[in-house]
């Protein structure tokens, strides 16, 4: 039978042991790069912020109550990590305008069929709003949750979530209706 | 099902679908396997350079220092004269040294972590 996150958790809190840790690393690399990846729109650099995240993770475990969930705290550090490796490159703005500007000059669009690109749907929305939908939908976040996350009040994050998935409903539709 | 409930499986699906190559098993046992590495191997090469240049351009400074200092004029009378013995070269060399020291060792660790 497989330990849960709360078990394993457990595990590293008294013995540090790497190995548990990694199965919690593989159970959940996915959501958390998968995050990172929307929210710097560069998939190099968001590889290092979810190693970097996980890595403080280790450190941070002892931190962890299990009041909420492990995947939203540990979505919260990768969060955190965003933000830090944003401010400390002091390219913020930069990072910023570049979800604005479209796809990454050094990534291809990914041909996705009759799928919409969901970055190119993010792209269109606010920095805030774009944090809260990916913290809401990619990771599974309650409002609550993601306000926490983020220090954002409940309701400005409800705002966000709202307004951006409106925007990220026009621009699909706005996507099938030039597609047909 | 309201429009929203529908727009919103729809929005998870295309998170879930954006998401899916980073879940397959290869890759994430490679992510899992660098990481669990980068845990037992931290990061000292870096804390070893940096280091190691602000400790080689402290012990530089400092054999500057004593030959500038010792152009400082001391002052035999007056009040200053009362602390006259702080001010041989040797001295502030020597406490400069230590602020210097002291900056690397506060700013060194906040910078690498």
């Amino acid at each position: 039978m497989k330990a849960s996150d709360e078990e394993l958790t457990a595990l590293v809190v008294a013995t540090k042991n790497p190995a548990a840790f990694g199965e919690l690393v593989r159970r959940h690399q996915g959501l958390v790069r998968g995050m990172l990846h929307r929210m710097c729109r560069n998939h190099a650099l968001a590889d290092d912020l979810a190693q970097d995240a996980f890595i403080k993770a280790f450190e941070k475990v002892g931190s962890f109550k299990g009041t909420g969930s492990f995947k939203s705290w540990l979505c919260s550090i990768a969060y955190t990590q965003f933000l830090m490796s944003a401010r400390k490159r002091k390219a913020a703005d930069r990072v910023l305008e570049k979800f604005q500007s479209g796809m990454e000059e050094s990534e291809a669009p990914r041909d996705m069929g009759n799928v919409v690109d969901l970055d190119r749907g993010l792209a269109t929305l606010k920095d805030e709003e774009r944090i809260a939908v990916v913290l809401c939908y990619s990771c599974g976040m309650s409002h609550s949750e993601a306000a926490e996350a983020t220090g954002m009040p409940l309701g400005t994050v409800k705002s966000h979530v709202n307004r951006g998935r409106a925007k990220l409903q026009a621009f699909f539709t706005d996507a099938e209706v030039m597609a047909s | 099902m309201t429009m929203n409930d529908a727009f919103d499986a729809r929005l998870k699906a295309a998170f879930a679908q954006a998401a899916e190559p980073l879940e397959a098993e290869r890759e994430a046992d490679a992510f899992s396997h660098r990481v669990v590495k980068q845990l037992s191997n931290p990061d000292r090469k870096r804390i070893l350079l940096l280091g190691g240049a602000g400790s080689t351009g402290s012990a530089i400074a400092g054999t500057q220092l004593e030959g500038l200092l010792g152009q400082v004029q001391v002052p035999t009378e007056g009040l200053m004269a009362n602390i006259g013995f702080l001010m041989s070269p040797e001295v502030m060399a020597a406490g400069a040294m230590a602020v210097a020291v002291g900056i690397v060792a506060t700013v060194l660790p906040r910078r690498i972590a």
